[in-house]
């Protein structure tokens, strides 16, 4: 029997419906209209995860320039209940992965993750992803209300040379 | 053409360019050399020049005069075969088709061989199905022209519509060997396929057979010759030669239903058992062929046989995740027997399903994929609905959505099974829910404002087909343009349920159009399918036509309108308040 078929697509004004209801399903917290508008600006930042040719997941990210960095922040990363374990998850953070090497201007990649969901931080790990903080009360309406923060450095600064200068305070403003 | 009130040369001058001005739509032109014709006193009554003034006036849309001043030429000059023609023309472009024809044949009682004439009558005369007259004309046509290539033609076809197949097959043979002098091309080989359809037609197959085989190597449908010499075996019951003919055609295409039917007619397959067994060949030898799986289900009459057979089916179909499984087996449910059996299956599958990952209890089977659930409740819920049991199919399609909320095909089952339960307000709040998901699918919008209108929504049915119609124009007009016959009938039938007699009637009356329209336009074919050879779609384009108006989209139309012209007959209007409701369609 032949193997199932997974793989990724884009999000438009078309299918975003989808998007909702997958993030309606998966996630505890709902995400405002601009979210959403923001998303379908966001290229290859948001992608559906098709599996046998369903969406079953689905991956959204923007680029967080805070604290004097440029890093990628994952808003949502997250798999329908009955297609987890089957390696779209690994597809969706490779995708992430792939766009922050070729980008070569991040510093990190971010994301919040509530401080039960020990799934979720196992998940990360193996991609190299560290608590590096805990928030408490990040969470408004849900229980617990704290948050980890996962990160992956990309590079230290100071350490890689830029190619293209888009960032120029980073080199300057790192902390080693 | 002789005139029979002849003008003087000058006049004669000025006359042919009127004529020339018409062939060439120079129809401003035309109308000023005819009021230099008129206007001499001498001439002011000329027949033939008032005529074609008229004709030339009906061309600029001023179609009132310009049946006035062809009358009044026609009464100035009877005996004028132009005057007559002319007359003939405006009743045609008018589409009173049998007064043309009248015309045109008094034309001809003055000028026995125009051309001309005579194949604007033979075009009339087909369009009218008047065979008995168009054979007549075509024998005109053919003695005075015998070295067209259209008079043999048209004169053969003009026997076959008859039925005198000899006659046709003669003129065919006659003038394939007198007049197609190579080189073999295309439009040879449709005329020898003609030929071959003349030649069955007339049940001899014995002659059609040995037609075909001789000119096999001139004739470039090879399926044609394959699948054609196929039947005619059967026919003959030839049935070894028939057989290697199909087996030979299953290579070529092993998912044709046809082949395996008439391949198991060549073997003389008579039982179930046989007919079983028989597929079990095909499936070994086209392991990845739908057809003969499917097929040997309908055959398979003993239960255990049954069961095995569309175990292995749903299992194939339920891994694959393929949408219209139930609908490709719902045929099978006239069995009640065979209805059981899937229904006992399906169950057994969801259990396993949700509980092992498999399809079965057997610890050997690999997991299924995720999708495999997800299609058997999808597949349960269409299972009870088709049994009319509303509970079970919304409680396993309700499970589907519960475990993949993102499939698309789950609310439109959902819908339909609202609506068979007879909620159709429910039914397509579905629809639009599925709609609201893929906004880029033409075929759930359309699904959409159908479940709109059958919930009385006409007017967001329209809104929601506007997505795809042209932009700038009103959704009704382009659709009705579109010819999109089916949103026209289920909104007369919304209209009707509605009580808006009006409306209910303007777009019934919208769908009687179209089907006059296809009526219409066949006449082009008449001289087209000739020119072109197309002979054999010719008359598959005519037999369509005779009986285009038994489509249901006419047939639903029709009865909307029948129901609402006796509905207002018996209840006629004034007994309402006119002011409640602006009815626009009355004027019919």
């Amino acid at each position: 029997m032949t193997r199932a078929k997974i793989e990724l697509g884009d999000v438009t004004p078309h299918n975003i419906k989808q998007l909702k209801k997958l993030n309606t399903v998966v996630f505890p917290v709902s995400y405002n209209d601009k979210f959403y508008k923001d998303v379908l600006e966001a290229g290859e930042l948001a992608k559906l995860a098709y599996y046998n040719d369903i969406v079953v997941g689905a991956v959204c990210c923007r680029i967080d320039t805070s604290e004097n960095s440029r890093r990628l922040y994952i808003m949502t990363l997250g798999c329908l209940y009955p297609y987890r374990r089957l390696g779209i998850g690994t597809l969706m953070v490779e995708h992430v992965l792939k766009y922050v090497e070729h980008d070569g201007n991040f510093d990190s990649i971010f994301l919040h993750v509530q401080v039960n969901n020990e799934s979720a931080i196992d998940f990360y790990k193996k991609f190299g992803f560290e608590i590096v903080e805990t928030k408490e009360h990040y969470y408004k309406r849900i229980e617990p209300a704290d948050a980890h923060v996962l990160q992956k450095t990309i590079r230290q600064a100071n350490s890689t040379p830029l190619v293209n200068g888009n960032v120029p305070h980073a080199k300057t403003n790192g902390h080693d | 053409m002789p005139p029979s009130n002849p003008l003087p040369p000058k006049e004669n001058a000025l006359f042919k360019r009127i004529l020339r001005c018409y062939e060439h739509k120079q129809y401003k032109n035309g109308l000023k050399f005819a009021k230099q014709i008129l206007s001499s006193p001498k001439f002011a009554e000329h027949g033939e020049t008032l005529a074609m003034k008229g004709l030339t006036l009906n061309c600029l849309g001023r179609k009132e005069e310009a049946y006035e001043y062809v009358r009044r030429g026609l009464r100035n000059d009877l005996k004028s075969p132009v005057c007559w023609h002319v007359y003939g023309l405006l009743q045609r472009s008018d589409k009173k088709y049998d007064e043309a024809i009248k015309c045109y044949r008094n034309a001809l009682k003055w000028e026995k061989e125009n051309i001309q004439i005579l194949r604007d009558l033979s075009l009339l005369q087909i369009q009218m199905r008047d065979l008995e007259g168009y054979k007549d004309t075509r024998y005109q046509l053919f003695i005075l022209r015998p070295t067209q290539r259209a008079s043999w033609i048209g004169f053969a076809m003009s026997y076959h519509l008859l039925g005198e197949y000899e006659m046709a097959n003669s003129i065919l043979d006659a003038f394939r060997t007198n007049q197609m002098k190579g080189p073999y091309d295309y439009e040879h080989s449709e005329l020898l396929l003609y030929q071959n359809m003349v030649l069955a037609e007339s049940g001899q197959y014995d002659r059609a057979l040995s037609h075909l085989l001789k000119f096999q190597t001139q004739i470039l449908d090879k399926l044609a010759i394959k699948e054609t010499c196929g039947e005619y075996y059967l026919k003959l019951e030839r049935f070894k030669e028939a057989e290697t003919l199909y087996e030979g055609l299953l290579k070529r295409n092993p998912e044709n239903v046809l082949y395996y039917q008439k391949l198991i007619e060549a073997k003389r397959l008579t039982t179930p058992d046989q007919k079983v067994a028989f597929f079990d060949l095909y499936k070994a030898d086209f392991p990845k062929a739908i057809a003969p799986r499917r097929l040997q289900l309908t055959e398979a009459e003993c239960p255990g046989v049954f069961t095995q057979l569309v175990d292995e089916y749903l299992r194939h179909g339920l891994h694959k995740g393929i949408p219209p499984l139930h609908v490709d087996l719902r045929s099978l449910y006239e069995d009640q027997s065979k209805a059981d059996a899937i229904e006992q299956i399906i169950l057994q599958y969801i259990e396993n399903l949700s509980k092992l990952g498999t399809f079965s209890n057997d610890t050997d089977e690999v997991k299924q994929p995720a999708s495999a659930l997800l299609w058997s409740y999808y597949f349960a819920a269409q299972h009870f609905d088709f049994k009319k049991d509303t509970d079970k199919a919304l409680h396993y399609i309700d499970a589907a959505i519960e475990h993949t909320p993102t499939l698309i095909e789950l609310f439109i089952v959902k819908g339909r099974i609202f609506k068979h339960a007879g909620d159709p307000v429910s039914a397509y709040q579905c629809l639009e829910e599925a709609q609201a998901m893929d906004t880029a699918d033409r075929y759930v919008n359309s699904k959409c404002a159908r479940y709109m209108l059958r919930a009385g929504h006409v007017k967001r049915a329209e809104d929601m087909c506007a997505k795809f119609t042209r932009e700038g124009v009103p959704a009704t007009e382009n659709l009705n343009e579109m010819q999109c016959m089916w949103f026209q009938t289920e909104a007369a039938a919304a209209y009707q349920r509605l009580h808006q007699w009006g409306e209910a009637l303007k777009k019934a009356h919208e769908v009687d159009r179209h089907f006059s329209e296809i009526m219409e336009d066949q006449f082009d074919f008449h001289s087209y399918c000739m020119r072109k050879m197309t002979l054999r779609s010719y008359v598959g384009l005519l037999r369509l036509e005779d009986v285009l108006r038994a489509h249901p989209f006419y047939f639903r139309c029709a009865r909307v309108a029948i129901q609402v012209y006796l509905r207002l007959h018996s209840h006629p209007l004034q007994d309402a308040p006119q002011t409640s409701e602006p009815d626009t369609g009355m004027s019919y």
